[in-house]
């Protein structure tokens, strides 16, 4: 948890040009522990120029500071937002002051409330701070809806205490934990939120909307082309520093009249890898899976030496030709027949684990793109240990943010068992394809 | 150089700032940091670089960054050719350790942009564009170069700068910069303008086209700009073409007819042209329309104030 700045704390006016230099010290320490890099030297840069440009206008002195201080958009909002809570004029203190006040009354009546509301339950049921907290943020309907819950079942004329207690109380827990999950997220913040242009980088995929798809795919499409134009530099690069090429130059060099006027280089031969793409279409994960799809296919080196399955409950392979054209991929799922069914991953491998000539060799990369909610955990990690042991490497692309993982026992499971990465992003899954494309 | 001189500067250049911008110029310039500027394409980063060479009475040196540039390209290479022409023709006349040491003079030196901003008599404007467009290890090298201001040429030694350049990165944020880079920069993120500004930038630019019509082409631009749908939004260097165009034209009014055969100065993807007639027609259904639309062809009393 960061620790947040008090306002009572620092009350500076811009006239007090002493009291701001030794307060631009603790402001450094504050922007530190908010995750921005501040070293000594950018502190005598501040002080510098705060020397330079004086301390009469605070929109001045901030734009200064920033400049010193914030390295990028997202440290530039992050910036702000300390220097405003920092930095405050006496008016802003107080009415902050006031509404701090108020906040914490009414956070502390609606912690009462929420006590009272859990404590007449039931004697086995047991809510610590944490999940009182979230009990006493939920939406006044949500909470309705639990004590009528909790009401039907366990009203004065309840059948049987025992057996409903265990029921209710994993209602109250699944409620309580996604509205932590949700609290969890707020604090950390999406600093990039107000800025359109880079915030569907950085968004969670699974909360795009669909008017949000086409600029998606065509941020996709452009990280892939510079993908491919980093590799295509790798292989020119990796072509001009090895050794030169003798024969090539002394050729060339009759042409010259025996100067060597022109060099040639050796160039190297590049390794072809073959990529085995198992892809998870089940529901959620359709969306997810087409934006690798995407990837894979706009990078020239993956595709042309590429397999893709999908799987749900069973497997298809897909057909390289429809998948050229990735705006028909969901008709093309749709059709497979495999779209929108339970994930059966373990039955997945099985199955391509005994196809006939094999898939896997060492040379292939196993590339698995699900959110590992599976039926049939055990047969899942015994068919993927007996692929890890044919394929080269195996590769796993996880929609789920990494945070979540410590939630889910599946994902911790298999993590274990292969490199998997968190793909939340579109950011992240452009910087995990980069990865395999260089693997 | 004070702010207030600074700005008087800029204002000689007819360059339309506001006072974030110049304090941030100031402060990079004060500081003596390379300035690092991102923003979408096309909302005048490369611009500054020129108003600040104009103004600082500077001369402009530019580096467009490209995939695969290298040392050889930005900082220096010897002339092989050259080399190797002379060793034939004064094979034998010389004394061959002097002709070795002469081959390694400047005479065969190629100056590439990078060389030669810190090898200028004078202080020079320093561009280097599209940053995130080079690969890393450029990036690196270019790292050594701005802390130390100093470059290491194996046959010459160390060469060090004779005048510091004011340097300016841009980039699209097409991939992150390093952190390292960053810290050595003062930064600078520019949004597109908002109606105002644009509207100035015009007058200011184009200063013979129809007040009328500069206010339609530049609420038309905010209008595609502040559409989600639109994939690439215009640049203030497309709205200018744009004007200039509908000038041109002899155009005094921008109706749908004429805004459709022109779109194509300002939109530069089929789906996005595709997407005029809704996002235009969206934006004027029913009460809302006030009359501020005035592309969208209705019929409104319009009164613009003419500055």
């Amino acid at each position: 948890m960061r620790t947040a700045v008090t306002p009572t704390s620092t009350i500076i006016t811009m006239a007090d040009t002493e009291v701001y230099l030794e307060k631009l010290s603790l402001f450094g320490r504050i922007l530190r522990q908010e995750g921005l890099d501040i070293t000594p030297n950018e502190t005598a840069d501040a002080v510098r120029i705060l020397l330079e440009v004086g301390f009469d206008d605070r929109t001045v002195v901030k734009t200064a500071l920033r400049t010193v201080y914030a390295k990028s958009r997202d440290e530039q909002l992050r910036f702000d937002r300390i220097f405003d809570s920092f930095f405050l004029s006496e008016d802003a203190i107080r009415a902050l002051d006031k509404k701090h006040t108020q906040q914490e009354l009414s956070h502390a009546q609606a912690l009462e409330q929420a006590q009272q509301e859990l404590r007449g339950e039931t004697e086995s049921l047991f809510y610590n701070e944490a999940q009182r907290e979230a009990y006493a943020s939920l939406s006044e309907e949500e909470r309705q809806r639990l004590q009528n819950m909790k009401d039907r079942f366990m009203g004065p004329d309840s059948r049987n205490p025992e057996l409903y207690a265990n029921m209710i109380h994993s209602v109250f827990a699944r409620s309580l934990m996604e509205q932590q999950m949700m609290m969890e997220d707020a604090a950390l913040g999406n600093p990039y939120a107000i800025d359109p242009e880079i915030g569907l980088l950085f968004r969670d995929i699974s909360q795009f909307e669909d008017s949000e798809i086409p600029k998606a795919v065509y941020y996709i499409q452009d990280i892939a082309k510079r993908i491919n134009g980093e590799l295509t530099q790798r292989r020119k690069h990796s072509g001009r520093t090895s050794a030169l090429d003798f024969r090539r130059t002394i050729r060339r060099g009759l042409e010259t009249g025996g100067s060597f006027y022109r060099l040639a280089y050796r160039r190297r031969r590049a390794r072809r890898k073959q990529l085995v793409v198992l892809c998870d279409v089940s529901g959620s994960m359709v969306q997810f899976s087409e934006f690798v799809l995407r990837f894979i296919q706009s990078l020239n080196q993956a595709s042309d030496s590429s397999r893709v399955f999908l799987f749900s409950e069973e497997l298809r392979e897909a057909d390289a030709f429809h998948l050229q054209n990735m705006d028909l991929f969901r008709d093309y799922v749709r059709r497979s027949g495999v779209y929108g069914r339970g994930t059966d991953l373990g039955a997945a491998l099985k199955k391509l684990n005994e196809e006939k000539p094999p898939v896997f060799s060492p040379a292939t990369m196993l590339l698995i793109v699900s959110d590992a909610k599976t039926v049939n955990m055990s047969g899942a990690v015994q068919e993927l240990l007996r692929a890890r042991s044919r394929a080269g490497r195996v590769f796993w692309l996880n929609p789920i943010p990494e945070r979540k993982w410590k939630y889910l026992n599946s994902v911790q499971t298999m993590a274990e068992l292969c490199t998997m990465i968190s793909c939340s992003t579109l950011q992240e899954l452009a910087a995990a394809c980069r990865r395999l494309a260089f693997t | 150089m004070d702010l207030e001189t600074l700005k008087q500067k800029m204002d000689e250049a007819h360059y339309i700032y506001d006072e974030t911008l110049i304090t941030v110029l100031y402060v990079a310039l004060r500081l003596n940091r390379p300035l690092l500027i991102e923003g979408a394409a096309g909302v005048g980063k490369t611009e500054i670089a020129k108003v600040m060479a104009a103004a600082l009475d500077r001369e402009l040196v530019r580096l467009q960054c490209y995939e695969g540039l290298d040392e050889s390209k930005s900082l220096y290479e010897w002339n092989y050719q050259k080399q190797l022409l002379s060793i034939q023709v004064n094979m034998g006349r010389r004394d061959e350790d002097e002709l070795t040491r002469s081959l390694f003079s400047d005479e065969y030196l190629l100056e590439r942009p990078l060389l030669r901003s810190i090898r200028s008599p004078e202080p020079v404007v320093l561009l280097i564009d599209e940053i995130d467009k080079s690969d890393e290890e450029f990036e690196a090298f270019l790292l050594e170069l701005l802390s130390d201001m100093q470059v290491s040429i194996p046959e010459i030694g160390t060469v060090k700068a004779t005048s510091i350049p004011f340097v300016v990165l841009t980039s699209n944020r097409a991939r992150p910069i390093s952190d390292a880079l960053r810290r050595r920069c003062a930064y600078l993120y520019i949004e597109y303008p908002d109606m105002d500004k644009e509207l100035a930038i015009l007058r200011a630019r184009l200063p013979h086209v129809d007040d009328r019509l500069a206010v339609q082409v530049v609420s038309a631009v905010q209008k595609f700009r502040s559409s989600e749908a639109i994939l690439k939004k215009p640049s203030v260097a497309e709205t200018l073409d744009w004007a200039q165009a509908l000038d041109a034209l002899g155009v005094r009014e921008l109706t749908p007819e004429i805004l459709r055969g022109t779109v194509g100065f300002v939109l530069k993807n089929n789906e996005d042209i595709d997407l005029i007639d809704e996002i235009l027609n969206g934006e004027c259904d029913g009460a809302e329309c006030t009359g501020d639309h005035e592309d969208c062809g209705h019929s409104h009393e319009h009164h613009h104030h003419h500055g």
